[in-house]
């Protein structure tokens, strides 16, 4: 069980965003999706995060010294993605209600069938 | 050279007018933002003229230092599509001056889908791109479901989880890139790939930001977004428009723009040739069996961006900047059959192409403007659609090539006989009411623009991207026999045969691919594109 302890954060991170396509490819529950397509998001945005991440640096804060920071800039962007992340989950939800109130299922497959009518 | 005006003036524009005016009255806050696109279609003109003459602008924002600041490029690419899109909008605002459906909030939504499009053409950096497109994505979900009637919010459902799953791609791709190089600037980037101990690092953040960029693109077999946001049964025509218009487009630029990047490193043409190819003969073929006007432009839009695709993929000068003067072209006509079918569905009251008869003599403009469209999509000889494809033709090799292309030729004639039906016939419908007049010149001058990209087609590409290929040969007597033929041709097999194999295609109508289908066909397409990609380099 060695190659568990040399796991890093930003393999774990790759493998939650494969974690979250297979959920997104085997769920019928529209809720259960869009929980997976979110965790895709928190996946990749995990991995950029960790992205150029020497061991044992501090967050880039003015005190920190130059030498000890880690890399600024995803930090940076990866704020926007996550402020991007969640108003598209939250937008999801909405329309999820929208749809379950209207068809009357939380089923991709059973709303196909009631479309159309 | 130093810009005459800074390039994100044309970007910040829009959604601070927008901002800033939102207090206005409804009419008032109207005729601002149309002011003010008229404003960015004067920039839009003085950036492309000074890209054309001068070469091109580079900007780097906020004086930090180069590939470290986001930089915008306005180059022989992007400014003619800015200028596209510019008189795009004001178009459609000139155009629904009158429409009830447009409110403040929409109006808003609206102006700042220009900007979020506008800053995707002039982006060159790619995590900007990234949030552009986000940007971009959110709007249009909100601008499908506006109406909020029939099945408009399972529409805008899907399309923005099927997008997002995308847009998650290629986030991990820009991760994966910055990982490996420590840059996100386009230009830093191809200039650091191909330093690289292994090129091979490079395949897995390619394939992931392709794919997203193929789903953007609406490419085989990743478009089934694209009909039901373009066609929408309550989206406004002026979205659908501007959708099949610009909005696909975009995804075709980024698909030139990212390849580009990576070009020292993996070149993946043949395989987007090819699925254009696919996708613009699939595109097509969905086109025919649908009834719904709306619809039969909408799966029409997918078979030209495969044709687009094939065109700029084809390995030869000709065909690429055919490609890219097709991307104009498209826009066009398509947003003029987008914004005449609007008016048509208004005033007929039903969407369905066999009820709707004699367009023509019902209201005349409308119904040319709707001819010159169809004209021009079909590749109909002085009309602009002819000049483009007969560019993308000379790109082809052998006689595979050339009857690919006589394919494509047929199965969209043959789409096009169907819907021109509408025109014609006794009118079935009231009186039209007193309408707004800038509808119809809005109509008629598109319908000119198509016109006149056929007849000045030559000299038209070397004044918007350069290169002087003459387009005589797409008047020769051969052309035109070939054109006349296809279209007798296609007019028998719709009579003949179209119309007597309805069961069949009420049931390639009705078969529609839940989201998990998506879902699976996305990851097929990124394990298929890893495949290649990694058999090649």
């Amino acid at each position: 069980m060695a190659f568990i302890n040399q796991l890093q954060i930003s393999d774990l991170a790759v493998g939650l965003f494969f974690l979250g396509l297979y959920g997104a490819m085997s769920q019928r529950n529209i809720i259960k999706t869009i929980m997976s397509v979110g965790i895709m998001d928190i996946g990749a945005i995990t991995f950029f995060m960790m992205a150029n991440y020497p061991e044992g640096a501090k967050p880039p804060i003015s005190s920190t010294p130059v030498e000890y920071m880690a890399d600024p800039v995803p930090q940076a962007l990866m704020i926007t993605a996550i402020v991007i992340g969640v108003s598209v989950i939250a937008m999801c939800l909405a329309m999820y209600m929208r749809v379950a109130y209207r068809y009357g299922t939380a089923d991709w497959k059973i709303l196909i069938r009631r479309l159309e009518k | 050279m130093l810009p005459l005006l800074p390039l994100h003036i044309v970007v910040v524009i829009p959604v601070i007018a927008g901002a800033a005016g939102y207090f206005l009255p409804r009419n008032a806050y109207h005729r601002l933002l149309f002011l003010v696109n008229v404003g960015i279609v004067v920039a839009a003109i003085a950036i492309f003229a000074e890209v054309r003459w001068g070469g091109e602008i580079v900007q780097y924002m906020a004086e930090w230092p180069r590939w470290i600041a986001i930089k915008l490029v306005a180059d022989v690419y992007s400014a003619p599509l800015v200028l596209l899109t510019a008189v795009f909008f004001a178009g459609t605002f000139l155009f629904s001056t009158r429409a009830e459906y447009l409110d403040k909030t929409f109006l808003f939504l609206f102006v700042l889908l220009e900007s979020a499009l506008i800053g995707m053409f002039l982006s060159g950096d790619i995590f900007n791109i990234y949030v552009l497109v986000e940007l971009g994505m959110i709007i249009i979900a909100i601008l499908i479901m506006y109406k909020q009637d029939k099945q408009s919010v399972y529409d805008a459902m899907l399309y923005l989880m099927m997008n997002f799953i995308a847009m998650a791609f290629m986030l991990l791709g820009i991760g994966y890139l910055y990982r490996i190089t420590g840059v996100l600037d386009l230009a830093a980037l191809h200039e650091r790939l191909p330093l690289l101990d292994d090129p091979r690092a490079v395949i897995v953040p390619y394939a992931m930001i392709m794919t997203a960029i193929a789903v953007k693109a609406a490419l085989f077999p990743l478009f089934s977004w694209l009909p039901r946001a373009h066609g929408a049964p309550s989206a406004p025509a002026i979205v659908s428009a501007v959708l099949s218009g610009v909005q696909v487009k975009a995804g075709v630029y980024l698909l030139v723009r990212i390849s580009a990047t990576f070009s020292p490193v993996i070149d993946a043409a043949p395989f987007f040739m090819i699925l254009g190819f696919i996708t613009s003969v699939i595109g097509f073929l969905l086109a025919i069996a649908q009834k719904d006007i709306k619809l039969i432009l909408a799966y029409h839009t997918v078979s030209q961006v495969g044709l687009i695709v094939m065109g700029l993929h084809l390995g030869s000068d000709v065909a690429f900047w055919g490609g890219m003067y097709h991307i104009i072209n498209h826009a066009l006509f398509k947003g003029l059959l987008f914004l005449t079918a609007g008016i048509i569905i208004e005033q007929y009251g039903t969407r369905s192409y066999a009820e709707i008869r004699g367009v023509l003599r019902h209201m005349p403009a409308i119904g040319i403007g709707t001819l010159a469209g169809v004209l021009g999509i079909t590749g109909a000889p002085f009309f602009n659609g002819s000049i483009s494809k007969y560019f993308i033709q000379q790109g082809l090799q052998g006689d595979l090539g050339g009857l690919g292309m006589l394919l494509i030729n047929f199965g969209t004639t043959l789409s096009f006989v169907k819907y021109s039906l509408i025109l014609f016939g006794k009118p079935n419908a009231p009186k039209p009411l007193t309408r707004d007049p800038w509808v119809a010149v809005i109509s008629l001058l598109f319908g000119l623009a198509c016109l006149a990209g056929g007849v000045l087609g030559g000299p038209t590409v070397a004044l918007v991207y350069g290169p002087q290929y003459s387009a005589a040969g797409a008047l020769g007597a051969q052309k035109l026999l070939t054109f006349f033929l296809t279209l007798a041709v296609a007019v028998a097999t719709y009579f003949f045969v179209v119309k007597r194999i309805g069961g069949f295609l009420t049931m390639i109508r009705n078969f529609k691919f839940s989201f998990n289908q998506i879902t699976v066909f996305m990851t097929l397409f990124f394990v298929g594109l890893l495949g290649y990609a990694w058999w090649f380099v």
